[in-house]
């Protein structure tokens, strides 16, 4: 193996060159993209959802109904676009939500400004410091 | 500003869809007949990955057999953009299990897996 | 004030959690913008709320007695789901946005034993079977199932000899799957209703099959909401 082809530790972040096709197709994959994946047996578990889950999901369809977005914007923004970290990270229902959040801003229903003053007031409002 | 929310005619999809249902609504929209049939033997192909697909990569490459023509939709990788003035074809197609996975049991020669597809993702094969 | 006695997960001090805030405010901003109304969530919350598994048992039940209705559950999901009077439409005129208007059954034979999942999110027939479980949504079934699918069966109880095939339809587009498995043993001069109460949903899914005496999901633990949703 040429030095071409070995990763060597990044010191601010990898040279061009140092991702070979495979290292690539690693970084491109979708995060939702998990068929066949190792994983191991655990125990399989019911969960009661959250009220604010059950909101959100609600939210979601009747932006979706109302023609704000379809499902498959939902699911991209939702499964795919919040990057593998948030994906295995984030309870179920909070991606919902901030996919929500998330198409608000992007077809300018709501500006960023907006959404961040909003989720303040609503803290204050409910007492949270 | 407002650019964005402007293009975008939110009462577009209820126009079309209502009393009929979705994808009943893009029924007759891909332009032509299905490309492949029940039985047709097919290929998944490796188009690159890029921000997003709904073709799974455990598929890509595969060979399997054309089990059910389903109904005309956009592409997944358009209708996740909100582009739905084109439809195609889709197809659940069928694979070996031996042929998806290198470790499958010879034991469970018998299984199988089959999952759904756009027309531009398969080939003959 | 939010403590919660003898529930070891509720929050100290904070009234609301940051994901209840978030959920709040785009909320009312959507409402707010004039994207939906209030209405419009009451409407669609109370659709989500009345709907779970039992048409889609009911759909096998009424099929396992009625040839005719067992032909028409193959050719068209959607108009035999009328019958248990699920209307895929609704509430919206033209289905719910994420489970579309596209259904399909998946006929068990002696040889053959279907199976779902779907691998890229959680892609499930609510109109007919309600919510999904939490084991069907998160990434290890997911991983796993298609993969290892007798593995994974045999975790819910349930083994197949090899010559049943073992056919995992993995639902990754607009289509939506129930499992119709074979009418079991012992169920002889049934009704309707007994049969339809053995269709479970863990039936439905195909990680178990129907048996005389067991009307309810597999017993798994749960894992209570801090304000649990009705769904």
């Amino acid at each position: 193996m040429t030095s071409r082809n070995t990763l060597k530790p990044p010191r601010h972040a990898p040279y061009p060159d140092a991702l070979d096709h495979k290292l690539f197709r690693q970084w491109m994959r979708t995060p939702h993209d998990v068929g066949g994946e190792t994983d191991v047996p655990i125990p399989w578990e019911e969960t009661e959802d959250e009220q604010w889950g059950a909101r959100a999901y609600v939210t979601c369809e009747c932006l979706a109904w109302r023609g704000v977005w379809c499902a498959e914007e939902r699911r991209r923004k939702q499964n795919v676009d919040l990057g593998n970290a948030m994906y295995l990270g984030l309870p179920y229902y909070g991606r919902w939500l901030l996919a929500a959040a998330r198409i608000l801003v992007d077809r300018d229903h709501v500006t960023l400004t907006e959404l961040i003053n909003k989720i303040d007031e609503v803290k204050k409002r409910h007492g949270k410091k | 500003m407002a650019k964005n929310k402007e293009h975008h005619d939110r009462g577009h999809h209820a126009a079309i869809a209502t009393g009929k249902g979705d994808p009943q609504c893009f029924k007759g929209k891909a332009g032509g007949p299905p490309k492949f049939k029940v039985g047709d033997q097919v290929r998944i192909k490796d188009l690159p990955d890029v921000f997003y697909t709904r073709t799974q990569v455990y598929t890509r490459g595969a060979v399997g057999k054309v089990a059910v023509v389903t109904h005309e939709s956009p592409a997944p990788e358009d209708e996740a953009w909100d582009h739905t003035d084109h439809s195609e074809w889709f197809y659940i197609v069928r694979f070996r299990q031996k042929d998806l996975w290198p470790e499958y049991p010879d034991a469970f020669a018998k299984d199988t897996l089959q999952t759904e597809f756009s027309e531009r993702w398969l080939e003959p094969a | 004030m939010a403590e919660k006695h003898g529930h070891k997960h509720a929050p100290m001090v904070e009234e609301i959690s940051d994901f209840e805030a978030l959920e709040i405010a785009v909320r009312e901003l959507a409402i707010e913008k004039g994207l939906f109304t209030a209405e419009d969530h009451r409407k669609f919350t109370e659709f989500a709320e009345h709907i779970g598994p039992t048409p889609a048992g009911r759909l096998v039940a009424k099929a396992w007695l009625d040839p005719k209705y067992k032909k028409l559950c193959l050719e068209d999901g959607i108009k035999a789901s009328l019958a248990v009077g699920v209307d895929w439409l609704k509430p919206t005129g033209f289905g719910t946005p994420s489970d579309y208007t596209d259904l399909r059954v998946l006929e068990d034979t002696p040889t053959l034993h279907h199976v779902v999942v779907c691998t890229l999110c959680s892609c499930y027939p609510r109109p007919i079977l309600g919510f999904q479980p939490e084991w069907y949504r998160i990434p290890n079934y997911r991983r796993r199932l298609v993969r290892w699918p007798r593995q994974v069966l045999a975790e819910f109880g349930l083994v197949l000899p090899p010559e049943v095939e073992v056919r995992v339809e993995d639902s990754n587009q607009k289509c939506r799957f129930i499992v119709m498995p074979m009418r079991p043993a012992g169920t002889e001069g049934w009704t309707e209703d007994q049969l339809t109460e053995i269709m479970t949903r863990d039936c439905l899914i195909g990680v178990t099959l129907p048996k005389p005496g067991t009307t309810t999901n597999l017993k798994l633990p749960l894992h209570r909401a801090v304000n649990p949703a009705h769904h």
